[in-house]
């Protein structure tokens, strides 16, 4: 029986793997910590295995995210990217550059922040159901993505120029 | 925001996730990790059977007088045993398997369900064996069985054992295993869907009621099934109640939540330090609950969530207000008929084949 399941999970994870580490990284901004997340998170799949099979995939994102919010209290934040420098002003550079930046200073926003946005935007969740998933009420949501918004503009100052130019010209 | 802020965000966050490197291994890395959490929770679980004996030996040892003065004469030491019942024969099969205080066992399948099983027929008062299904769930009381089919992971099926009809309705989606209620007229489901977290309730007509479960408000991390409570009015859903997490143990509860079964409406937080396993676990006069706890099963009060003592099993039901029954975690699985403190008094022994199956019992 064990193989049986053994080789269930491994084509699970072979075939949904890739998708899933890509929301890890997302959340957990760095190659090593994604890992980490993702195979905890596979690793408590595993373990209930004979019953989640069928709705693996919903059950290892819900852990994904619970356990980043586990992580925002735990770690606080110093789970933050330290970004050493503000990155040079963008206001007049070209969108592949603004959006350099912004990866990087996604990275540099603390781990709630960030699991917010990934939500909101990877996933396209509304506000309501990022709210649900992560446990929290919807004004914490709000109040987080208005945060991480403000680091954003503190860490490319050139975000909200560019963005009423595009806005402008369209 | 402006919608181009929005797309931009939106681009940047995909950019982001776009920097994922490939994982060698991703599957072997997490079977290793699996097995190991598995494994723990597994020794959580015989340890906390090592510390009820622990604490009932270790008064024994501390009090055992030294070797220097033996007495002039000799007092028997009186150690209560449990009255040790016969295994069953090879016979077993052609009548109910009665337990300690009156139960049967109405089911024994491996935990994943599939391979063989065996299945009481009530109504002609024998097992038949099963090897059909992926999960097999007999009503507690008459001759209602629930099947689940991997190949239809939102469906489930209601066989007839006296009929022989099977019945099959469309619950929903992202659902738990189903638990009868202790009257055998429904069925509670708990769905994680997206957007639609709740519980479902299935009547035996196909009836189905579901009622969403607001997850701000009523916060579970970890397990987070709802269950049945004695009377079949309510269900329960645990509270996460720490912000602490140790991936060796169980989240920390502050409590179970209840809601009734009829309408979703919450009704009261019952503050017990752990999960029940289902409607039996609750005691008849409803002061008592036996309840999974972070790290060990416990016996704990209703009103104030004080723990009363720890037990082997978090799987125990209830037979009267002072008797319990479940099966022994360590060895070969015995079931035992104990007092609240967990002394055991009667030890019954499963046949031979039942020894490493997942087994079901129900009131006779």
């Amino acid at each position: 029986m064990a193989e049986v399941i053994d080789g269930e999970f491994t084509a699970f994870v072979t075939e949904r793997g890739p998708a899933l580490l890509r929301v890890a990284y997302a959340l957990a901004g760095n190659q090593h910590a994604a890992e980490d997340l993702l195979q905890n998170a596979l690793a408590k799949a595993y373990a209930r295995w004979p019953r989640i099979r069928g709705d693996a995939e919903p059950y290892v994102k819900r852990i994904l995210y619970h356990d980043q919010v586990s992580g925002w209290r735990r770690r606080s934040r110093r789970a933050e990217v330290p970004f050493a420098e503000l990155p040079d002003r963008a206001a007049a550079g070209p969108d592949p550059d603004l959006r350099l930046l912004l990866r990087e200073a996604l990275r540099a926003l603390p781990p709630r922040q960030r699991a917010v946005l990934t939500l909101r935007y990877l996933e396209d969740l509304s506000v309501d159901q990022t709210a649900a998933l992560l446990g929290c009420r919807a004004g914490t949501v709000a109040s987080q993505t208005a945060k991480a918004l403000a680091r954003l503009r503190q860490l490319v100052p050139g975000l909200d120029e560019l963005t009423s130019r595009t806005e402008v010209t369209r | 925001m402006t919608r181009v802020l929005d797309e931009t965000l939106r681009t940047a966050v995909r950019d982001l996730a776009d920097g994922v490197g490939p994982a060698p291994d991703l599957a072997g890395r997490a079977l290793g990790r699996g097995r190991r959490l598995r494994r723990r929770r597994r020794v959580a679980t015989a340890g906390a059977a090592v510390l009820a004996v622990v604490a009932v030996t270790l008064p024994f040892v501390l009090l055992r007088p030294g070797p220097a003065a033996p007495p002039a004469t000799p007092t028997p030491t009186v150690i209560p045993s449990p009255t040790m019942l016969a295994t069953p024969g090879a016979s077993w099969t052609a009548k109910p398997l009665v337990l300690p205080g009156g139960w049967v066992v109405t089911r024994a399948q491996t935990t994943t369900g599939s391979g063989k099983g065996f299945l009481l027929d009530r109504g002609r008062g024998h097992y038949i064996t099963t090897d059909r299904y992926d999960g097999i769930f007999p009503a507690p009381t008459g001759s209602l069985v629930a099947v689940h089919d991997n190949n239809r992971p939102r469906d489930i099926g209601l066989i007839d054992l006296a009929s022989g009809k099977t019945r099959w309705y469309m619950v929903g989606r992202a659902l738990s295993a189903p638990r009868w209620s202790p009257d055998g007229r429904r069925l509670l489901f708990t769905t994680t869907q997206l957007d639609h977290e709740g519980f479902i309730v299935l009547e035996t007509d196909g009836t189905k009621h579901t009622h969403p479960v607001d997850r701000r408000a009523y916060f579970c991390t970890d397990y987070c099934d709802f269950t049945w409570t004695r009377n079949g009015r309510e269900v329960a859903l645990p509270q996460t109640g720490g912000s602490g997490h140790n991936e060796a143990f169980r989240d920390k509860r502050r409590g179970v939540q209840l809601f009734s079964a009829d309408d979703g409406r919450p009704t009261r937080l019952v503050p017990v330090p752990g999960d029940p396993t289902g409607p039996w676990a609750w005691s008849p006069d409803g002061t008592l609950v036996v309840v999974q706890g972070q790290q060990e099963p416990l016996l704990v009060e209703t009103a104030t969530g004080r723990v009363v003592n720890p037990l082997p099993s978090a799987d125990a039901v209830w037979l009267s207000d002072d008797r319990l029954l479940y099966r022994r975690p360590l060895g070969t699985g015995d079931f035992v008929l104990t007092d609240p403190s967990g002394r055991e008094l009667v030890r019954q022994p499963l046949p031979r084949e039942l020894v490493g199956l997942e087994v079901t019992i129900a009131p006779r």
